[in-house]
Parts: C-alpha cells; sequence; structure tokens
C-alpha cells in the first residue's frame, strides 16, 4: 500500500552540547500539502530542518522521506526527492539571476549544465513571474526578489517536496502574498511544500496544517488540548491573543491592552 | 560590443603581445627586425644554419635561449596565479584572497627554500606540501566557533605568512653564500632566471592544476554561493573544496619554485577579468588562463624596459595589488562582521 505520507518524523532527540532541542519528536507530513511549522525564535524550527535536511545528524529516532531512511541517503539521492531553501543569505559575488538558479542543477549535471538545464530555469523563473529578472545581478535585486530567485532555485531540481526556511523573512506585504500564493500553487499541481513562518495569521490563511514548536515538541494546531486556538497560541508565544472571525476563518492578533 | 572588446582584449591581445615581448630586453643592437625575420625563415627550414651571419646566430641565442624561455614562463605563471587566486576566491568565498594573502606563497617559498639548503626532496615537491600545509593552517586558525569571516581569514592568512616568512629566515641563516643568494634571488619574485629547464618544471603540475579547475569552473560557482546553499541542492561541497584548493596550490607552489613570489597578483587580476567578463566562471576561468598570463606579460617588459636594471616583478605586482586591495577592503565593508 502506498502511503500518502512524505516525511515521517518518529522520537528524535536532538541536543546542541548540552542544550537539549527535540525532545522525542513525532510528526508526519502529508504529500501534496502545504504544510507549515511556526513558534518563537530558538525553539528548535530550523534544527528539524536541519536534520530532515541532512546538514545535521540525528542520532536517536528515525526520519523517512518518501520511506526511505534519512541517514541512508547522500546529498545527491535526497536532491532528487526533496528541495531546500536555506533562509536568506549574503551574495559576494555579482552573480546573474540565470547563473545563481542554475546552480540548483549541480547535483544532476556535474560539471556542465545542458541546454535542458538552462531551458528549465528559464522556465522556473517564467513561472514565478520573475522572467525579465534572468540577466540581472543577483546581488541587486530587493530581498523579495532574492527569496523568489532562491525558490526558483529549489524548482529547477523538480523535486516532489520542497522546504523553505523563512521564506517570507524580510519581505514586505506585497511579495509575503506573492510567495504564499506561488507556494499555494505548487501545492495544488502536486508538490509537497513545508515551511517555516513567523506570522501564524498569514501562515494559515495559505496553508493546509500548521505545527507549532514548544518546549522541545511538535503540536498540531487543529488537536490542541487547549481550550480554543486563541489559548493555544497564548501558550505558544506567551502573550494573549484575541479571536476575530472573518467569513468561516478566523484571525488571531495580540491582545493590546491600551 | 563590449562582449566583442572583452574577447579581444582576452583572446586577441596574447599572441601579437608574445611576439612583441620577445622585442624587448637588453641587447637591442643584435636582436632587430632584421634578424627576426632571419631566424624565423631558420626556424621554419627555408635556410639553412651554415647561411646566417655570426649576428644573427647571436640573436638566435638570445632570442631561444633568454627571450622566448622568459617570456613563456612569465605567460605561465601569470595564468597559473590568475586562475589560482580566481579559484580561491570562489572557494572561500572571499574577493580578498589570493594564494599570497592566505600564505600558500610564503609557505612554498619556504618549502622550496628548505628544498634548496637541504636537497633531500625535490624543489616542486617540497614547495607543494608546505603550500598545502599552509593554506590549510590558515583554514583551520580563520574558524572562531563554526563560522569563518573574510576578515578572520586574512588575518589567519596574515598571521601563517609570517610563521613561514620567519622559518623562511631561519633557512637563509643557515645556509651558505651561495643558496643564500638563490634563495634571496627566490623569494623577491625574479624572472630574470627563466629557463627551458624551469619551464620544464612548472609545467606540468601547472597545467594539471589548470585543467583541473578549468573542469570544474562551473562547480565554483556553486561553491561561491556557500556551503548552506550546496547541500541544499544536494551537492557536498567538502570534496569539491579540498579538490580545488589543492589544486590552486599546486598551481601556485609550482610558480613559485619556478619564479618565487609574486604577490597579489592572483588577487587583483581576478577582479580585472570579472569586470572584463562577469563573475560567471564558465567564462572567467577561461579568461584568467589568457588574460594572466598577458598581463603579467606585460608588466614584465616593463620591469625590462623601465630602468636600466630590471626591476624585480614581485614589487610591480605588489605596487598595482595593494591600492587595489584597499579599494576591494572598502567596497565589501558590509562583510566585516
Amino acid at each position: 500500500m502506498k502511503t500518502s505520507v512524505a516525511i515521517s518524523v518518529k522520537k528524535v532527540d536532538f541536543s546542541y552540547g548540552s542544550t537539549k532541542i527535540l525532545d522525542q519528536v513525532d510528526v508526519d507530513i502529508q504529500k501534496g500539502q502545504f504544510t507549515v511549522l511556526l513558534g518563537r525564535n530558538g525553539c528548535g524550527k530550523s534544527t528539524i530542518f536541519g536534520l530532515i535536511t541532512g546538514l545535521e545528524q540525528y542520532k536517536t529516532g528515525s526520519i523517512k522521506i518518501l520511506d526511505k531512511e534519512r541517514k541512508k541517503l547522500s546529498f545527491a539521492q535526497c536532491s532528487k526527492i526533496m528541495g531546500f531553501m536555506p533562509q536568506s543569505h549574503k551574495p559576494i559575488f555579482p552573480f546573474k539571476v540565470k547563473e545563481v538558479v542554475l546552480t540548483g542543477r549541480a547535483a544532476f549535471s556535474g560539471f556542465s549544465p545542458s541546454a535542458a538545464d538552462k531551458k528549465l530555469v528559464l522556465e522556473a523563473l517564467e513561472e514565478l513571474g520573475i522572467g525579465h529578472l534572468a540577466d540581472r545581478p543577483y546581488s541587486d535585486l530587493s530581498g523579495g526578489e532574492q527569496q523568489l530567485v532562491m525558490i526558483a532555485r529549489v524548482m529547477v531540481q523538480q523535486p516532489p517536496i520542497i522546504l523553505l526556511d523563512e521564506p517570507t523573512n524580510h519581505l514586505d506585504v506585497y511579495y509575503q502574498t506573492y510567495v504564499m500564493q506561488s507556494l499555494r500553487r505548487m501545492c495544488d499541481k502536486g508538490m509537497t511544500v513545508i515551511a517555516i513562518m513567523h506570522d501564524p495569521n498569514l501562515a494559515l490563511s495559505y496553508a493546509d496544517k500548521a505545527y507549532f514548536m514548544k518546549d522541545r515538541k511538535i503540536l498540531d494546531f487543529e488537536q490542541t488540548e487547549s481550550s480554543n486556538q486563541a489559548a493555544f497560541l497564548e501558550y505558544i508565544y506567551n502573550i494573549p491573543f484575541n479571536e476575530i472571525p472573518n467569513s468561516g476563518k478566523s484571525y488571531y492578533l495580540p491582545k493590546n491592552d491600551k | 560590443m563590449k562582449n566583442t572588446a572583452a574577447n579581444f582584449l582576452i583572446y586577441g591581445i596574447p599572441i601579437p603581445l608574445i611576439c612583441y615581448s620577445l622585442s624587448v630586453g637588453p641587447g637591442s643592437t643584435v636582436v632587430t627586425w632584421e634578424m627576426f625575420g632571419e631566424w624565423i625563415r631558420l626556424r621554419l627550414g627555408m635556410m639553412e644554419v651554415g647561411e646566417v651571419s655570426s649576428e644573427v646566430a647571436l640573436g638566435k641565442n638570445i632570442l631561444e635561449r633568454i627571450r622566448l624561455p622568459r617570456v613563456l614562463l612569465t605567460f605561465l605563471i601569470g595564468s597559473a596565479l590568475a586562475v589560482s587566486g580566481s579559484a580561491l576566491q570562489s572557494v572561500f568565498r572571499n574577493p580578498l584572497v589570493d594564494p599570497y594573502v592566505l600564505g600558500i606563497s610564503s609557505g612554498s617559498a619556504f618549502g622550496a627554500a628548505l628544498a634548496i639548503a637541504f636537497p633531500l626532496v625535490q624543489i616542486n615537491i617540497s614547495a607543494f606540501i608546505f603550500g598545502l600545509a599552509s593554506v590549510l593552517l590558515t583554514y583551520i586558525f580563520s574558524f572562531s566557533g563554526k563560522n569563518s569571516s573574510i576578515i578572520g581569514v586574512i588575518l589567519s592568512g596574515m598571521i601563517v605568512s609570517g610563521i613561514f616568512t620567519a622559518c623562511l629566515t631561519i633557512v637563509q641563516y643557515m645556509s651558505d653564500p651561495y643558496q643564500l643568494q638563490a634563495i634571496v634571488q627566490w623569494t623577491m619574485g625574479n624572472l630574470h632566471h627563466a629557463s627551458w629547464g624551469k619551464i620544464g618544471h612548472a609545467i606540468t603540475p601547472i597545467a594539471i592544476g589548470i585543467t583541473g579547475i578549468f573542469i570544474m569552473r562551473w562547480r565554483l560557482n556553486l561553491l561561491a554561493l556557500g556551503d548552506v546553499e550546496a547541500k541544499a541542492v544536494g551537492v557536498n561541497p567538502q570534496k569539491d573544496k579540498i579538490i580545488l584548493v589543492s589544486l590552486a596550490t599546486l598551481i601556485t607552489s609550482a610558480s613559485v619554485a619556478a619564479a618565487g613570489i609574486i604577490s597579489l597578483y592572483g588577487l587583483f587580476v581576478p577582479h580585472l577579468t570579472r569586470m572584463l567578463v562577469g563573475p560567471d566562471n564558465v567564462r572567467s576561468i577561461p579568461a584568467n588562463i589568457f588574460f594572466g598570463g598577458s598581463f603579467l606579460l606585460l608588466i614584465d617588459n616593463f620591469s625590462r624596459s623601465l630602468m636600466e636594471f630590471e626591476i624585480p616583478i614581485g614589487i610591480f605586482t605588489m605596487l598595482l595589488g595593494a591600492p587595489f586591495f584597499l579599494f576591494l577592503m572598502k567596497k565589501n565593508k558590509i562583510n566585516w562582521v
């Protein structure tokens, strides 16, 4: 029987030195869904991503990606089933956008990119609506444009699963919405998207599934033991929230006591 | 238009420049254009050795034994340092490094001097081993915790360079006057000892290094984006880095063993090339091979003809490279922390 689980994390512990970051973490990420992961700074969101993508090594428990144990996959094997966009980085050399995106094909085309690779790059840029940036230096772009370029770089790997670490970081409202809509579209075409986010409202309005991290555990937003979602968010972020219903959905705003 | 001009500068200049450079240097009363013409005809087999005058025979000696090896060695070393500097800048993600800044040159010079003073191993091999040791030390020293900054790399390079320069002084102190003279000449960065023998020693390691880097030039783009960015697309950068740094060191140590320390040349030429063809290594590595050779030849022509005596070329490249280093330092200030 074919499972519908893309990534399965079972009983994973992780520590940096003597500081425990993850404690018996369990989570199943469903195929074809847009999953978001939220939580306060330093709660271990990026660590989970690091473990899934192989930047960090886990010693206990198991992480399975499409039913294959993560530890047994090489970077190259992994790149065929999973793309990963790290947090935004500072470019050193003024590479052109298409050259940056083309590096996404490195695991496939060893020493020299093929014509097909270059075509994929232009297609990915067009799909994200940034085809006109192809010949611009990456280092001259705005934060939002750079973010889209890095998403294109993941897309040219054509992986069934992509992970994004804070894709809407440093972006204005226009680009936040644009990026989220692009990710939503990718999901609707059958990709599995997992993103670390900071803004619960933005995350909840586009995602299929939301998880929150607190005290070294991952918690499901829909199966909370708290009395309601606002109370749950208060538990996560340590500040009180108001729930504001709006045509079937709810928004959550921090309480302002002034 | 800009492309055509750049391509001409890079690929069109070398051959005419090499020919012109053969006419530069002492002995201009003997080596005239007329003589040059006869020499070409002689070499093409249109004349017999017996037919030429004694002047032409002398000129032939100057051309074949002094100027040609020098011009070719200069070109070779110019290519070598430019390619190695360019590769190192991408691998270290640092526009301010070159074989000199990273301490490779000093390490290789120490290795070469050691092999001159105590001829236990071949000069090339000793230069390579110590060059590799110095770049590894620089790399290790530059880390504080998990991160290494641009400035950290430069400071550790300085320290490592200092250590090997001190060791070099000890070797000089211990060696006899004749060896001492040879060592001092070397460390100044000098091309006037060029000979077919030196070309013979240098060409194999330099050719291997340049070919290797040429083959891996697209991978340099990926490394230049950073470790995490490489891993994110399924490439473990560590293996590539080790190979590329070894190749760059091989090139540098061979050129140091042949011509001494030519300071900062590997730093500023890749930047000039980048201005001409852009940062994409697919285009800039071949451009560095040709432009790097031509530019050092141009500088060497000045060092041979500007004064009555010859100015060591390392002095020229230092004087050109230092302002460039300062310019880049100001330009990259955002990366200082």
